[in-house]
């Protein structure tokens, strides 16, 4: 691949990226959350096309027209989430879509024998063809993604994170496959933030930051920090704002579990003050913000809010009544309710100050509804919009506006600035500071390293579900946090 | 408009399915319980033949939904604003029609009810077969076929409807005419159709596996009956009177798996039905009770012209 | 694709449209016999049963759900009334309780659809059985005469006293059709229910008890739909355990001509009353115009995936 480039609308994701692959290679693709390194992977496997750059396999030009054409020009993608059919059996899950037909009836027999060298060379030799695959263990599962590739004729696989939910056994398994594949000839493209899993299994590497390649070698000639330092670029090292005045302890969290994520969390958060959680994706950030708004059960550990924790079995209701409001990274599914009025979903969490005798005051909405779109800057037409009709920074500060009226003293707000311009983005920080300033607490997830170090005023990290101590963001280095989040934890060598 | 378009082309619908009668003539509604059984088929007919010898319409028009009785009464009501003549109504309750009954009596609507009894007095007149008497008549068919002596079932039709109520009335009155004979079972409903009915005679059949006599009330109730029979290779061996006609309980009854049929009369009971209406409207006075009689048929007369004539009726082409 | 304002007000205004069609249509072929002040009366009389079923049934689909055990809802309600009516209890009183019967059915419905987390159209599937069975037990499988009552003024074509004009179904429908339809549009519940149908993950994450909130949806539209029972009582004169049988789908298909989506947050009370009118001035224009009944059948079913089909282009999804 060759000078690459993809834009969605105004956002450019990749600018200029090349890579390349010799048979018989793991090749390491390296990056910060939101580098380019899926986009690059979907424009690879067919999904994307690229607006620019050339692509070639096996020395001819290789123009995928969508992932069926890919797959059968040899690419195979491996993907974080695996795309097998639960209730379909193994032996109807690796033919899936390549099924041999007579008359339109499936003919089984025939593929058997591949199938079962196949399932061989994963050493999965015993598995019946006839078990459901949602019975089956997320790493035999991953396997069998895996088989599907090599069925298809793959010579190109990639693996998107392969080892992120899996055990130390399975992980040394899956190392094994992936050497043995690459020595019968494929190439395999390896995307995965752990250092020394990828010094166990890959050779060379590419490190990509903000959408472009900004490195290429072998691994055995660099070391970590010099590969964290290509990832994490020229962005400020620390945090360049004076520190806050710190009032009393507003939320803290001890020892709280979680299933099967968080595994461990503790903090205070105190008010005046703003509160970074980064870590990768998968980490158990957003796991951990929804056991603290009691939307996942916590399984052991307290939250303790001005002093009062939270028993077992309350719910958001208690949490917003006490003054606490969670805003969710995913807007769409759970954040808001795309077809209804604006002013709806700005005063849905407390009703009562807009209403009378039970029933909605309409003046009384629009008013409340207008105060926050002019203080936030909200541009919609009017209080009565579909929310769905906004764009996605003045969606956003919908999502916070609830908050604001609601007149919480902690707010959780899960990758608040994702997917929204760059305007917008300084706003919604603006927002969240003077809300700080105020004497509210903020809990702040958050991926984009420069951004939250800018920003917050202390940071944790999260690594494979533990929480770690949060530090002062004006201290510590980008390069230090993102060592902490690519470490692999003591816990997964015993 | 897209809507525009379709309304349009189901205004033609409309206006193409409607009936293309010449407005001039007196229209009758004649209002059945369903449209599906041959029963219903015979009235029509008769109503028909009486529409024809006298020069006016009739509008045949069952509920919708058969054994619905808030369907039935909006067919009534819609008849009532559609301004008929007058209302020939065989109705699914005696309770539930009565006030519609009414309402279009006081609107100057006459209706004559047929088949089954109506309460209250709205109605002119009561044009029906004497069904306690062909229950009688069944009970005194299957007493004699045993000897007066045996364990026999009843299955009952439906709740609720009046008609079939008196048959099984009258026909439990005969059989205690034979103190060597048990009831095994008498507080079984068929229900509304004949599947319904095989499906409790498969169930009764289970129940009882040593019978040897069997009644039903309509038709329905006989036929699904008779397939419970089949099925389980009983038929012939087990004494069956059953009650109305149609080709498949004809050829049982050839075949001797049904040992009797009573019949009612429902083409006259249509003819008369139409007939007393228009006798009503013309002012005459009519009776408040006309019996259109039973007849019971059997294997051995079921040649004779009349009796065959009843299993057999010839319906002429425009009835559905 | 998001609603514009524009969309909003074609969907809202839809139904009004296909009534006014429906009007017209049946005016311009039967000018003598359709428009009519007696034929309007005997319309809207017919109406009350499937409409009162609809405003309740309006509350649910909103919410994201669906109720199918209201036909056997309506048998039940009619067979307490007609129980109690011969037994000696005063009509207001019979009355009463075939309305809470309605309520009852309606808590249970929302209970196990939030504490079993089963499907509601799973859960009413059962319960339409269940509560059939139940109707058909307390009748003792017979339908239940009951002594003469005003009850049976309640859905007189021509009321006592005349001034009402229409029966007093019809005034009981109107009257609690606006008041609902204001509770569904302005109440902290109704707002609360369009959110839970709109998007439940985010209803949850605004700290709404949606548990609770399903129950008291559920039980409302089970008042309705006893309501609904009192009106069929009235209409019949007995109680009668096979009545109403199969309505539940009128019912629904009233709340989906009046523009609401069954998968939720979209819908109103006012179109679902115009959605029920719709089905009652056609099945009473093809009786006056004498379609037949399968024609009639064939053309409720045509229309019922048009309307949706319509709907969706206009929403351009």
């Amino acid at each position: 691949m060759e000078g690459v480039e993809k834009s969605f609308g105004a956002t450019r994701a990749l600018s200029g990226v090349s890579l390349d692959v010799a048979p018989g290679d793991v090749h390491a693709l390296i990056g910060e959350n939101g580098a380019g390194k899926s986009t690059l992977m979907k424009i690879l496997a067919g999904v994307l096309t690229p607006d620019a750059g050339r692509m070639s396999l096996f020395g001819s030009p290789y123009r995928p027209t969508g992932p069926l054409d890919a797959r059968r020009r040899g690419v195979a993608m491996i993907h974080q989430e695996l795309t097998l059919a639960p209730h379909l059996d193994v032996e109807a899950n690796l033919t899936l879509g390549t099924e041999t037909t007579t008359f339109g009836f499936v003919r089984r027999a025939g593929r058997r024998a591949a199938i079962r060298d196949v399932l061989t060379r994963l050493r999965l030799a015993d598995l019946p063809f006839d078990t459901p695959v949602g019975t089956l263990s997320t790493a035999v599962r991953q396997l069998l993604e895996i088989a599907r590739a090599l069925l298809s004729g793959a010579r190109v696989v990639i693996m998107d994170e392969p080892t992120s939910s899996l055990g130390r056994r399975d992980v040394e398994r899956l190392f094994d496959i992936v050497r043995e594949l690459a020595a019968s000839g494929c190439g395999i493209i390896y995307i995965s933030h752990f250092m020394d899993e990828l010094r166990e299994v890959a050779t060379r590497f590419t490190v990509l930051r903000d959408g472009a390649s900004v490195g290429t070698g072998t691994l055995d000639a660099v070391d970590d920090d010099a590969l964290i330092r290509l990832m994490a670029g020229g962005a400020p090292t620390t945090g360049t704002r004076a520190p806050s005045v710190r009032g009393t302890p507003l939320l803290v969290l001890d020892g709280l579990e979680g299933h099967p994520r968080p595994t461990e969390a503790s903090l205070v958060l105190h008010r005046g003050e703003i509160l970074g959680i980064t870590g990768l994706v998968g980490a158990g950030r957003t796991e951990l913000l929804r056991a603290v708004f009691g939307l996942d059960p916590v399984v052991s550990g307290s939250v303790t809010l001005a002093g009062i924790g939270f028993s077992a079995d309350e719910g958001p209701d208690a949490r917003w009544d006490r003054g606490m409001g969670f805003v969710s990274e995913d807007r769409k599914h759970e954040g808001l309710m795309l077809d209804l009025p604006l002013s709806v979903n700005l005063t849905l969490s407390r009703l009562e100050p807009v209403s009378r005798a039970g029933f909605v005051d309409g003046k009384k909405l629009d008013a409340a509804s207008r105060e926050w779109i002019d203080r936030l800057g909200i541009r919609a037409a009017g209080s009565n919009v579909a929310v769905g009709s906004l764009s996605g920074g003045n969606q956003q500060k919908v999502a916070i506006a609830r908050l604001l009226h609601h007149d919480v003293d902690v707010l959780l707000l899960d990758e608040p600035t994702r997917g929204i311009d760059v305007r917008s983005k300084a706003a919604v920080w603006d927002l969240l500071r003077s809300l700080a300033n105020a004497g509210r607490g903020i809990l702040v997830v958050g991926s984009h390293l420069p951004e939250m170090l800018a920003h917050c005023d202390r940071i944790a990290v999260m690594n494979r579900g533990r929480l770690g101590e949060a530090r002062d963001a004006s201290t510590v280095t980008a390069h230090e946090l993102l060592t902490e989040a690519v470490s692999v934890a003591e816990s997964r060598h015993e | 408009m897209r809507l525009g378009t379709i309304l349009a082309v189901l205004a033609l619908l409309l206006a193409a399915c409607g009936d293309s009668k010449s407005p001039s003539k007196r229209v009758i509604a004649v209002i059945p319980k369903g449209t599906t059984h041959e029963f219903w088929k015979s009235i029509h007919a008769g109503a028909l033949k009486a529409a024809a010898e006298s020069g006016v319409d009739i509008a045949w028009k069952g509920p919708p939904k058969e054994d619905d009785r808030d369907e039935q009464i909006k067919v009534v009501e819609d008849s009532v604003t559609r301004r008929v003549a007058a209302i020939v109504l065989a109705p699914l309750d005696e309770a539930a029609l009565a006030t519609p009954v009414a309402e279009a009596a006081k609107d100057k609507i006459p209706v004559v009810v047929i088949d089954s009894d109506l309460k209250g007095d709205a109605h002119a007149s009561f044009v029906a077969t004497d069904n306690e008497k062909g229950g009688a008549m069944a009970a005194e068919r299957l007493g004699t076929l045993l000897g007066g002596k045996g364990r026999v079932l009843m299955l009952r039709y439906q709740v609720g409807s009046a008609s079939t109520e008196k048959r099984e009335r009258g026909f439990l009155a005969g059989i205690a005419k034979f103190p060597g004979i048990t009831m095994v079972s008498d507080n079984q409903y068929a229900g509304a159709t004949a599947e319904a009915a095989y499906a409790a005679a498969e169930n009764l059949l289970q129940r009882f596996p040593e019978l040897d006599g069997i009644f039903c009330p309509n038709e329905s109730a006989t036929f699904g009956m008779l397939r419970a029979l089949t099925s389980v290779g009983r038929n012939g061996k087990v004494k069956f009177v059953g009650f109305d006609a149609s080709a498949k309980l004809a050829e049982a009854l050839k075949t001797g798996d049904i040992h009797g049929l009573v019949l009612q009369n429902p083409f006259r009971m249509g003819y008369l039905g139409v007939k007393t209406a228009l006798d009503v409207l013309d002012g005459k006075l009519v009776e408040r009770r006309i019996d259109t009689g039973v007849a019971m048929a059997t294997p051995d007369n079921m040649t004779t012209p009349d009796i065959a004539e009843l299993l057999n009726p010839k319906l002429p082409e425009n009835v559905r | 694709m998001s609603d514009s304002n524009a969309v909003r007000l074609v969907r809202r205004l839809g139904p009004f449209l296909g009534l006014a069609l429906v009007l017209v249509l049946f005016t311009a072929l039967e000018p003598d016999r359709f428009p009519t002040a007696v034929n309007f009366r005997t319309v809207l009389t017919q109406t009350v049963i499937v409409g009162l079923g609809a405003v309740g049934m309006t509350f649910v689909v909103v919410s994201g759900g669906i109720d199918l055990s209201v036909g056997s809802s309506i048998a039940l309600s009619t067979i307490v009334i007609a129980r109690l009516l011969r037994d000696g209890a005063s009509p207001a009183a019979a009355a009463l309780a075939g309305v809470v019967a309605g309520g009852v059915v309606g808590v249970v419905n929302g209970t196990l659809i939030t504490r079993l987390r089963i499907a509601p159209f799973i859960v009413t599937l059962g319960t339409l059985q269940i509560v059939r069975g139940t109707a058909k037990y307390l009748a003792g499988e017979q339908k239940i005469d009951a002594p003469a009552s005003w009850l049976a003024g309640l859905m007189a074509k021509s009321p006592d006293p005349s001034w009402l004009i229409v029966a007093p179904g019809v005034w009981a429908l109107i009257l609690l059709a606006g008041f609902l339809a204001f509770v569904l549009r302005r109440s902290i519940l109704g707002v609360h229910t369009y959110a839970i149908g709109s998007n439940e993950s985010t209803a949850v994450l605004c700290g709404i008890k949606v548990d609770r909130t399903k129950v008291l949806i559920y039980g409302l539209s089970g008042l309705m739909t006893g309501l609904a029972g009192l009106m069929q009582f009235s209409r019949l004169t007995v109680g009668d355990p096979t009545a109403a049988t199969g309505l539940e789908l009128n019912i629904i298909a009233a709340v989906v001509i009046g523009g609401a989506s069954l998968s939720g947050g979209v819908g109103g009370i006012a179109g679902s009353l115009v959605g029920a009118l719709v089905m009652a001035f056609l099945a009473n224009g093809c009786t006056l115009v004498g379609v037949p009944n399968y024609a009639q059948e064939i053309l409720v079913g045509a229309i019922i995936v048009a309307v949706v089909a319509i709907d969706r282009s206009k929403r351009g999804t």
